[in-house]
């Protein structure tokens, strides 16, 4: 695992820094309130939103003005970012000297709207993207700043019965949950409060779902302790979501509807 | 001709073209296809390409750039059945013939994935559009060679999309890996298998990493970054800080 060391004093910034909400619409717009209040930057210290999305390599800045006064953006026009899945960068930097270092930093941050809230998560941590699959109906995709869930696109509808289908969710969803959390053990990330990273919020939305509130074990840990935390973890939320009965319930009104 | 783009089915046709010329490489292209309503239609507003010989990447980025003019360039960048019609219509620049025949290579290369992350930058036709959209100025390392294959240089750079959302990137790479003398790259900046101070594929993305972290690097000059970048990346300035290697390879003290 690569340790990173922070000699410069820059805050990693939670993302609950930033509020943003996207309304779809051409051109797509969006709102943000920007709450710095509880971190102490100097007062001129530059703010700025970054709007980009996967697979883009266009960023859209937004100079939010400066910490000790920040211009909240408000219905504001995204003429540049270009995708589905926008997400933003919040930087707070130093413009006392000529290089602009990073005084504070928030990355991905998703608005609203853009992402499929996962199941049991406040927060969509599982972006829902239809993609040219062939004959295979979903599929996981393990990126830098993302977990997507790519659904076929060919099958109409699919995006949303992925977000709403109970008989989506049952036969889908607790194997993207057991592989999902797989991964992010395996990446080696640590569950430290102040680590916004999607791995740290699929670790701890485990953690809070484990019958005893477990926190996940390490990449040097047994394999056979990690199966054993993301089993519990998948246990736990089938139980929640009560997917036989409601897989069952379905089936049954669906044969009911046949009569 | 108007161009065209590949209906799904134009693009599963084309993709049976390109195994049967694997299997037998001097099966000509099915040129039927492209003005076949079953498997093509026109896009609006109507563009017209005509035959053309391409030398150069940028060539083809340029031709390209000003035929799809009038199409937004985010559509541009996710329509597949276009750059895979494009790739069938200009199949003798991106597989060329040699003596009869034809070196198929991926089918990435031709039939367009914008949805893959790890297929869309190699599109042959469509990386060349791609480099010149992103980087009108200083895109000679990524250019400059033939359309019908793919540099190593290109694609390390082009798949690290943190690397091409930088502005002053393409100049910084430039000024770094450009090798007057050569005419291309540097040597032994893009080889896989041994690290070397200041290559492309393992040092600079890490360095660049450590960089973000610290700076916002979206407002710095090429010359600023080249400064933060440190002196593992000043290619002259090691060549001349170190000690010539006496002919004998022997320590010629006397």
């Amino acid at each position: 695992m690569i340790k990173r060391v922070n000699f410069t004093g820059r805050r990693r910034l939670p993302r609950r820094c930033v509020e943003a909400t996207v309304f779809e619409g051409l051109p797509r717009r969006f709102s943000a309130t920007i709450n710095l209040a509880d971190y102490n930057f100097p007062s001129d210290a530059e703010v700025v939103l970054e709007a980009t999305s996967a697979g883009s390599n266009v960023v859209e800045r937004i100079p939010c003005g400066a910490a000790g006064s920040v211009k909240q953006p408000t219905n504001r026009a995204l003429t540049e970012a270009e995708g589905e899945n926008i997400f933003f960068t919040l930087k707070v930097i130093d413009r006392q000297q000529t290089l602009g270092r990073l005084l504070g930093l928030a990355e991905h941050i998703r608005p609203e709207l853009a992402g499929a809230p996962v199941s049991g998560g406040r927060r969509g941590i599982l972006p829902i993207e239809p993609a040219n699959l062939k004959q295979e109906l979903w599929r996981l995709e393990f990126k830098d700043q993302d977990v997507v869930l790519k659904v076929n696109k060919d099958v109409p509808g699919l995006k949303d019965r992925a977000r709403s289908d109970p008989l989506f969710y049952a036969v889908v969803y607790p194997e993207v949950v057991r592989r999902v959390l797989a991964h992010c053990i395996d990446s080696g990330v640590e569950i430290t409060e102040d680590e916004e990273r999607w791995e740290v919020l699929w670790l701890r939305f485990g953690r809070d779902l484990h019958p005893i509130k477990e926190s996940p074990p390490s990449q040097a840990d047994p394999e056979l302790d990690q199966e054993e935390w993301i089993e519990d973890v998948v246990e736990a939320f089938c139980e929640n979501h009560q997917f036989k009965a409601k897989f069952q319930a379905h089936l049954l009104g669906s044969d009911e509807d046949q009569r | 001709m108007i161009v065209r783009q590949f209906r799904e089915s134009g693009i599963a046709e084309f993709r049976g073209f390109l195994a049967q010329c694997r299997t037998n490489p001097s099966t000509p292209p099915p040129l039927s296809l492209l003005e076949d309503d079953a498997h093509t239609e026109v896009l609006r507003p109507p563009m017209v390409v005509a035959p053309q010989q391409f030398p150069t990447k940028a060539d083809a980025a340029s031709y390209l750039a000003q035929v799809l003019a009038p199409l937004p360039d985010h559509e541009v960048a996710l329509n597949a059945g276009l750059w895979t019609w494009l790739s069938l219509y200009y199949f003798d620049e991106v597989c060329r013939l040699k003596q009869g025949k034809r070196a198929v290579t991926n089918d990435y290369s031709y039939v367009f994935e914008p949805k893959v992350s790890y297929h869309y930058y190699r599109h042959l036709l469509f990386i060349a559009w791609r480099v010149l959209k992103v980087a009108p100025h200083h895109n000679r390392l990524f250019l400059g060679g033939a359309v019908s294959s793919l540099e190593k240089f290109t694609s390390e750079v082009l798949k690290r999309l943190y690397l091409t959302r930088i502005p002053c990137m393409f100049e910084v790479l430039d000024r770094i890996y450009w090798d007057e003398q050569r005419g291309k790259a540097r040597a032994g900046v893009v080889s896989p298998e041994t690290i070397k101070p200041g290559d492309l594929i393992h040092r600079f993305p890490i360095r660049i990493r450590q960089l973000e972290r610290t700076y916002d690097l979206h407002s710095l000059t090429a010359d600023q970054l080249i400064e933060l970048l440190g002196d593992e990346f000043r290619f002259e300035q090691r060549r001349a800080k170190s000690p010539r290697k006496p002919a004998s390879g022997r320590d010629t003290a006397a």
